[in-house]
């Protein structure tokens, strides 16, 4: 939805940062339509080819294991998919503890801070109030 | 990013509003990746059936259905449109005048003020503030990217 560096990667880190996003899709068993629509979204900003789209999709019925999916990321990608992996998670609207759990092993996988993860748990909420804002914004003009 | 009712208009509407980001982000004559990623990432939250894509994709190089697609539109949609279309143009890091002027006339179908146009604009970025302040959480110093004007 808003652009970043995601394009600029190699393509096989940008497979293996939407493998890290199947797997925490599938963190609870479920899949929500708003998880399955937040995934279509990376993997169309990853812009990856269609047959590794296809893949994808079947990664979500059966998911590689976190080993595996941390084993292609790089410096920037592995950032970048902790951060969309928690976008992930808080899709349906809270982290649970084993989402919560799945995102600590990523973030020592990478050795990022201790604080990683709540400081990008205030991140995406400041995220969510801004496109609040979009959809009263849009709500707005309707009434108009 | 986030997920909205964009994925609950029916599958018409979403391909309409697909069609219309594609001459949002072909208007100005040429597609940067960035535009590309957008897209790309918007068809995708709107759930755009994989197929419907391709055939939507071929539209980049007609920019000339304008007013067909704004034919029997739903303000509904065009306001959805509205708001990623100024996403979209953005993408590359400023709105090119053409973008705009798509913008515009997709405005006035849609009962929207200019006024109102220039607070979607503020919308996006502010946006792109929240977006590049990861970078100083995750340590990414490749992340920098200007803020659209």
């Amino acid at each position: 939805m808003l652009p970043d560096t995601l394009h600029k990667l190699p393509r096989e880190e940008r497979f293996a940062y939407a493998r890290i996003l199947a797997y925490m899709a599938r963190v609870d068993n479920e899949i929500t339509v708003d998880e399955l629509a937040m995934f279509e979204q990376r993997i169309g900003t990853a812009l990856l080819s269609p047959n590794q789209r296809d893949q994808l999709r079947r990664a979500l019925k059966n998911p590689p294991t976190l080993e595996e999916c941390l084993e292609g990321l790089g410096p920037e990608s592995g950032p970048l998919a902790l951060r969309d992996a928690l976008l992930m998670a808080t899709a349906d609207g809270s982290i649970d503890d084993d989402e919560l759990e799945v995102l600590e092993d990523i973030s020592d996988h990478l050795g990022l801070a201790e604080d990683s993860i709540p400081k990008l748990v205030e991140w995406a909420k400041k995220g969510y109030r801004w496109m609040d804002e979009g959809i009263e914004l849009l709500n707005s003009l309707q009434q108009g | 990013m986030f997920c909205d009712d964009v994925a609950n208009l029916d599958a018409s509407e979403r391909s309409r509003y697909a069609d219309l980001l594609v001459l949002i982000a072909a208007a100005d004559g040429e597609l940067v990746r960035e535009e590309i990623q957008v897209l790309e990432g918007l068809m995708g939250r709107a759930m755009v059936h994989p197929e419907a894509r391709t055939s939507i994709r071929k539209g980049l190089h007609d920019t000339h259905r304008l007013s067909n697609l704004l034919k029997n539109a739903e303000v509904q949609t065009l306001r959805f449109v509205l708001r990623d279309g100024a996403l979209l143009a953005a993408a590359d890091g400023d709105y090119d005048k053409r973008e705009v002027t798509i913008l515009k006339q997709i405005a006035k179908k849609a009962e929207v003020s200019n006024a109102e146009l220039k607070e979607v604009f503020d919308w996006v970025s502010k946006g792109w503030e929240w977006h590049q302040s990861a970078s100083s959480v995750l340590n990414l110093t490749a992340f920098k990217q200007n803020t659209p004007e």
